[in-house]
């Protein structure tokens, strides 16, 4: 990547057709162009797009396991494939870029890139983390991807801030078996779930982000344990739904306005404390929730469930669950939520109930003592709602 | 259930008739397989040679025939014709005194039987440890540094298979370690003789098919002994990255191998829309688990596919965007739905259209 082999594409006046390449030495891209196959960018080899360009492919895409740079440029097309990164390091920039169009629009398969401010819109998938990457995605706006706006896979432990999933058709972002280093100050709206954290091994902290008017904020299914703290939770449909053993520990953050702040069903057994809950009509909905069904049906019930299954949906694959890593550790009937604000009109209500009475924002076994799977009644479960905090945990001024 | 088991009945009886009838005509024998057993590559003797008519792992079934190796571990099992699945096992003790057990599957599972002997490849049999894995050895192994273009290459993984009939590739290896950040990496395993292999993929990942611009190399002093005791430092272990030229020429063999006999189709959605970018799969095997036997180019915008076959006969069709590894949320996956077992027979050297193939999203 020596300076005296860089050599320039000046297409300046107006659009040519270019033709499938590998790239052999360092290239600097600019103007229009147009590619209707596959672009390789090998190892070694550095790709410098220059602000203004506009890339558009009509078949193949861009992929690049050597270095990227690009800034305020545009890379387009309908059903292309995409910008894939192999195991790009730092040196891969890309900042206020913008692409669409694509199955994918960035596959990272490794690496650290760092992707600044890019706009990820109309893609399939907007950006694919995996192979552990550990990518910095920054400030992006991911929306009008058809089914996420941004996959975080496969142990990527990448740093996601600042960013905004707006319309995405069905999740604005999904974390499947990751960590990443951070996930925080990002905003989630109008998406059918905002967040989705799913299966055994995706056990983030998801802190300081804020989810408005989404059909569900956030989801957490299949035996998915992550953190959640201090996040705004505001006027979504669900605010948090967590299903099939989902045991997040929610905590410092504020629940307002949604149609239910949190819906728990099969088997899972959060830690809900500290939390604030202001204007939601239901804040605890339990459904199909029984330690007693969890002894009896669900081993035998997760048998069929397992993440980790073979290619075709049987047999067994290599990251092997054990189903005592899925066991919940305390069977008692109850569902942990004390210490939590329940905002002034809660507050009141609890003073007169107490801790024996039957809080109308909680619905659990007080009010539907049983529910029937295969013609067996099961108890639901009841919520440990006391002690509670009689003043809020969350400042109002952290979230404007 | 009952016709198979009456036709497992009419097997053994057949084969217990032929068996009968040889005893009776001296040298001259019928159908059957034969072979040898090895362990650390010397003859086993007195080890048991167990034949399946399926492959199940669990194998709670009783074997269709056994046999035992003679002193120089060969074996002859009588057999009608038909397809088997061979393992080798003995179970005893380790030169320590401890219970040891050694166990292997034939690595060209199934085999063929028609007139008459088929021969086995002389395999070796491995000690087996929990999960069916290599058993370790705290006190032996091995220990080396994995580089590229002379320098330390980290994130590889590095395979130790037993044997090299399955070509050092697939699924079928006894252990896998990643290498660290240096590239270095250490392997204990019982002594024994190893075949290692490294790769690195672009995208992390463990298993699946390599890609051109990922690295790939055998290390240049297989096979490596191990022996009781010793825990051997291999010293640097290149690999290479893959060309695509090189790749394309191997796409156009082995599993992918244009050939004349083939399944045709077109993959769709549960809306019958064509899906684009998805592999089918044949196996041998009803689970389909494990290393497809062929696998098609991935489907274009029109959702068609061409899965090119090596024989004629029964496969098990499966069809997903990746090649390998737990299904993961947003990938295509279904099977051919033809048969409730998922199995279409096919005729050497002709072409048939399984019509469609729906898939499903996973989430």
């Amino acid at each position: 990547m020596k300076a005296p082999a860089v050599f320039l594409l000046l297409l300046l006046l107006g659009a040519a057709p270019a033709h499938a390449l590998t790239l052999t030495r360092d290239t600097r891209w600019s103007g229009e162009l147009r590619f209707a196959e596959q672009v390789t960018v090998p190892a070694g080899v550095a790709l410098e797009v220059a602000a203004g360009s506009r890339i558009s492919f009509t078949a193949g895409g861009l992929e690049v396991a050597g270095r990227l740079v690009a800034e305020q440029a545009r890379f387009s097309g309908k059903q292309w494939d995409g910008v894939t990164l192999k195991g790009c390091d730092a040196a891969t920039r890309l900042r206020a870029v913008e692409i669409s169009g694509a199955r994918t629009g960035l596959l990272v398969q490794g690496g650290a890139p760092v992707l600044d401010q890019l706009a990820v819109r109309d893609n399939e998938v907007g950006i694919e983390l995996r192979g552990k990457s550990a990518a910095t995605v920054r400030d992006g706006v991911f929306t009008g991807n058809r089914k996420v706006g941004l996959f975080v896979k496969d142990d990527s432990a990448a740093s996601v801030t600042g960013c905004r999933f707006e319309n995405n058709g069905k999740y604005g972002a999904y974390i499947y078996r990751a960590r990443p280093a951070a996930f925080s100050g990002n905003r989630f709206s109008a998406n059918p779930v905002g967040l989705m954290i799913a299966y055994f091994g995706s056990d983030p902290k998801i802190e300081g982000n804020r989810f408005e008017n989404n059909e569900t904020a956030i989801e957490v299914d299949r035996a998915a344990q992550p953190e959640l703290r201090r996040n705004l939770v505001r006027n979504n449909r669900t605010g948090l739904f967590l299903q099939r053993r989902a045991d997040p520990l929610v905590t410092g953050n504020r629940f307002a306005d949604n149609q239910v702040a949190i819906r728990l069903a099969f088997s899972s057994y959060p830690r809900i404390t500290g939390n604030d809950f202001t204007g939601n009509p239901l804040a605890l909905r339990l459904e199909f929730q029984s330690s007693t069904w969890e002894r009896e049906q669900g081993a035998a019930a997760r048998a069929g469930e397992v993440a980790a299954v073979g290619a075709f949906g049987s047999g067994q694959g290599a990251k092997t669950v054990t189903e005592a890593e899925r066991r919940p550790a305390n069977l008692d009937g109850t569902v942990d939520a004390h210490g939590n604000w329940w905002g002034d009109a809660g507050s009141l209500e609890l003073a007169r109930g107490g801790e024996q009475g039957n809080p109308g924002f909680i619905f659990d076994g007080r009010d539907q003592p049983t529910f029937r799977e295969k013609g067996k009644d099961y108890p639901l479960d009841t919520v440990v709602f006391a002690p509670w905090s009689g003043a809020a945990h969350t400042a109002r001024e952290e979230w404007p | 259930m009952m016709t198979s088991v009456f036709k497992i009945m009419l097997r053994t009886l057949s084969a217990l008739a032929v068996t009968l009838l040889l005893a009776g005509c001296g040298e001259e024998r019928g159908s059957g397989l034969s072979g040898q057993l090895l362990f650390q590559d010397r003859p086993l003797a007195q080890a048991q040679v167990e034949v399946y008519l399926k492959a199940d792992k669990d194998r709670s079934v009783q074997p269709f025939a056994v046999g035992n190796t003679d002193a120089a571990g060969n074996y002859r099992v009588e057999l009608p014709p038909g397809r088997y699945f061979v393992i080798g096992k003995q179970r005893g003790e380790g030169p320590d005194g401890r219970p040891r057990m050694l166990m292997a599957d034939a690595p060209g599972n199934p085999y063929a039987v028609e007139r008459d002997t088929t021969v086995v490849p002389a395999f070796n049999l491995r000690e087996m440890g929990r999960e069916g894995g290599l058993s370790t050895a705290a006190d032996s192994g091995v220990s080396g540094k994995l580089t590229a273009a002379g320098r330390p290459l980290d994130r590889a993984f590095v395979y130790v298979y037993t044997e090299t009939a399955t070509g050092l590739m697939g699924p079928s290896y006894g252990e896998a370690v990643q290498a660290d950040g240096d590239g270095a990496f250490r392997i204990d395993l019982p002594a024994g003789r190893y075949h290692l292999v490294a790769r690195r993929r672009a995208d992390g990942s463990r298993s699946g098919e390599l890609a051109p611009g990922d690295l790939n190399g055998a290390y240049p002093g297989n096979p490596v002994t191990v022996r009781r005791g010793e825990h051997l430092q291999l010293g640097p272990f290149p690999l290479t990255v893959i060309d695509a030229a090189v790749h394309a020429r191997r796409q156009a063999k082995g599993t992918f191998a244009v050939t004349g006999t083939m399944l045709t189709g077109q993959v769709l959605d549960p809306q019958g829309e064509p899906v684009r970018g998805v592999h089918v799969f044949a196996y041998l095997d009803s689970r389909m688990v494990g290393k497809p036997v062929h696998i098609s180019a991935p489907t274009g915008t029109d959702g068609k596919f061409q899965l090119h076959l090596g024989e004629g006969g029964t496969y098990f069709v499966g069809a997903r965007s990746n090649y390998g590894g737990p299904l993961e949320p947003g990938e295509w996956v279904g099977t051919f739905d033809g048969r409730p077992d998922h199995a279409v027979t096919v005729a050497k050297g002709s072409s048939q259209s399984l019509g469609t193939l729906t898939v499903r999203e996973v989430w």
